[in-house]
């Protein structure tokens, strides 16, 4: 066995699956390292949940490599996942158990004290007070804490995390996100996250790698793609539209308007020319009602991006 | 050694399921209405008295025992009843009358081919489906725990799940049947080893026993037939991974296997079909064979190697299938 970088926790190489004709991940390689939270990062249906599936052994690659701690996945099942904690897809777990059943029958599958840990984790994720109640009567939210404390119940040194935003309300993401990050940051785990949303990405992870169709791009700190992408664009709504349109063309091309909304001009105006632009609208006389610079979507990101890399 | 702490988990999740209760129930309710009506039926034919008609028959055959020209194969029948009215005389019991015992006995026979198959089909094939449905499964083969052992454990939960079932089967059986026929009776010696062969019976393996022993061997039976069915059906929930199908795919299997030995009786094949095999008690006491060469023997046989090539197949797909729904 070659040895793995020293502080690689989870490492993929050209892991490649498909279905029947289609290619569900085409080559995709990363590294997740030690304390790091390492952010995965693509819109639905790229390839993420199955790349996640490969990682966890549910699914098997049908051609690369999944190394975790250096012991390879497909040969050292039972010790390569001993170092792994994960929710995939839903925190799904037994519903008609209580969460107290529920992590004492994941700690019997762990054995080696797992089952002592239950009340410092029950603590940890804020379900102390709930955990002889019924899994069936837990909110989302809940449920994805459990989720979390029963992926801790081994004391991982890797984390998995599959979309843990999806259906939480702002203040359990906000509450997810600083648990990952604490975890990341005082007991050196690393946190493997993925998401169709990069704003969730941007606050919660160190480095993210980008999957689309398949594929992913080498992986990059996410102020370096940050700064890759950022763009020109800007929304404006201003009426009149027309000759608001014509002010603005004098700062940055005008992209032709959309058919289904006429009122609302997109353009590409740089940053520091935006307030000369503002006065220019007010002084010919047009009712500005927004103006805005939207995210950059995944797919313009990943255009970015390979756009460049290819150049 | 992880297995112990798998299998109680197992064990707990058909425990807290809805499911075992209803089993508990099905039992409990389906039992007490069977002794109801027996009870009721034997209520209307209950009129004369036994111990003077025991007694006259004791007579009689005692009579026949000692006259020289009894034909020998007739003088052991003769003794065998002899024995069997002295039982019941000197236990002050009816030897005509059902007994709690007796009933206990017969419902092993009636459960064997339809009942605690059934239930073994409904533990079975949500075994695994279930993790499925729940999306549990994701969890349960992400942990250090290879995936044949998590199915081992499945298995050996199923059957302790099955055993309990027959066992229960027969304590109801004989509490219920005890309530309403009387407790005792255990010891009342009963023939068993019919045979058919050729046109009649073949008298020179029947032999008496005591109900108890015999009643032991034919629970013992439907227990094996039980477990059987409770491994194919397992395979089912493993490859269908739904619940409904699972046990609609099994429900069949057992309908259809008490309906081809009626409609096709002389197609010798069906004698290698699992359903076939189910009655195994039946078989056993010697009720005649609905197909020419099924013996008790060859119904284990038949079963064992169904249950065998089912958990092979089962352990087979589950230990090499993707998990992506």
């Amino acid at each position: 066995m070659p040895a793995p970088a020293a502080d690689v926790v989870l490492s993929a190489q050209n892991l490649t699956k498909r279905f029947g004709e289609r290619v569900a991940v085409a080559d995709v390689s990363f590294d997740v390292r030690a304390g790091e939270v390492f952010g995965f990062l693509g819109p639905n249906g790229a390839g993420k949940t199955t790349t996640i599936r490969m990682l966890v052994g549910l699914a098997r690659p049908d051609r690369g490599t999944i190394r975790i701690r250096g012991l390879d996945l497909a040969t050292h099942f039972e010790q390569a996942l001993s170092h792994v904690g994960c929710i995939v897809e839903s925190p799904d777990l037994y519903r008609y158990l209580t969460g107290r059943e529920n992590l004492l029958h994941f700690a019997r599958m762990l054995g080696d004290g797992a089952a002592g840990r239950i009340e410092e984790l029950a603590a940890l994720v804020a379900l102390a007070q709930r955990l002889d109640d019924k899994v069936s009567t837990y909110s989302l939210g809940m449920r994805q804490r459990l989720g979390i404390a029963q992926a801790l119940l081994g004391n991982p040194d890797v984390l998995i995390l599959d979309e843990p935003a999806n259906g939480l309300d702002p203040a359990g993401i906000r509450e997810i996100r600083h648990l990952v990050r604490s975890l990341a940051r005082e007991r050196g785990m690393s946190v493997f996250v993925s998401s169709h949303l990069l704003s969730e990405i941007e606050l919660m992870c160190d480095r993210v790698a980008i999957v689309h169709r398949g594929r992913t791009l080498a992986a990059a700190p996410v102020a370096e793609l940050l700064a890759r992408v950022s763009s020109d664009r800007l929304l404006v709504r201003a009426l009149p539209a027309a000759s608001a349109a014509e002010v603005i063309a004098r700062f940055g091309a005008v992209e032709p308007a959309a058919a289904d909304d006429r009122d609302e001009i997109a353009a590409r105006v740089p940053p520091e020319r935006v307030p000369d632009l503002l006065r220019a609208l007010v002084a010919a006389g047009i009712d500005v009602h927004t103006i805005e610079r939207p995210e950059a979507s995944l797919e313009e990101i990943f255009l970015e991006i390979t756009g460049s890399q290819t150049v | 050694m992880k297995f112990p702490g798998l299998v109680e988990n197992e064990m707990l999740k058909i425990a807290k399921q809805r499911r075992f209760r209803v089993v508990v129930l099905i039992l409990v309710a389906l039992i007490g209405l069977i002794v109801y009506g027996s009870f009721r039926a034997r209520d209307r034919f209950h009129v004369k008295d036994w111990h003077v008609e025991a007694q006259e028959r004791t007579a009689w055959l005692q009579g026949r025992i000692r006259d020289s020209r009894t034909p020998p194969t007739a003088l052991r029948w003769f003794r065998f009843e002899l024995a069997r009215l002295q039982y019941h005389l000197d236990r002050n019991l009816d030897p005509d009358a059902i007994s709690g015992p007796l009933f206990a006995r017969a419902f092993a026979n009636h459960a064997s081919y339809l009942l605690l198959p059934l239930l073994a089909i409904v533990f079975a094939s949500d075994i695994v489906s279930a993790e499925f449905a729940q999306g549990t499964i994701k969890l349960l083969l992400t942990r250090p725990v290879g995936r044949a052992w998590v199915l081992g454990s499945k298995l050996a939960a199923l059957l302790l799940a099955i055993t309990l079932t027959v066992l229960l089967g027969g304590l109801v059986a004989y509490l219920f049947g005890g309530l309403a026929f009387g407790y005792r009776g255990w010891e009342a010696p009963v023939l068993t080893g019919f045979r058919a062969s050729g046109q009649g019976v073949d008298p020179s393996a029947i032999r008496s026993v005591a109900l108890w022993k015999d009643a032991v061997l034919a629970y013992g039976l439907a227990w094996f037939a039980a477990l059987c069915v409770g491994a194919i059906a397992l395979l089912t929930s493993v490859i269908l991974r739904s619940t409904a199908a699972a046990m609609g795919t099994m429900v069949a299997a057992l309908i259809a296997g008490s309906i081809v030995p009626r409609l096709a009786p002389s197609w010798e094949a069906q004698k290698f079909l699992f359903v076939t095999a189910l009655p195994l008690p039946d078989y056993y006491s010697g009720s005649p064979p609905p197909i020419p060469g099924l013996t008790v023997g060859l119904a284990v046989a038949v079963l064992a190697a169904w249950a065998a090539a089912a958990l092979l197949a089962a352990f087979w797909v589950f230990t090499r299938r993707d998990v992506l729904a």
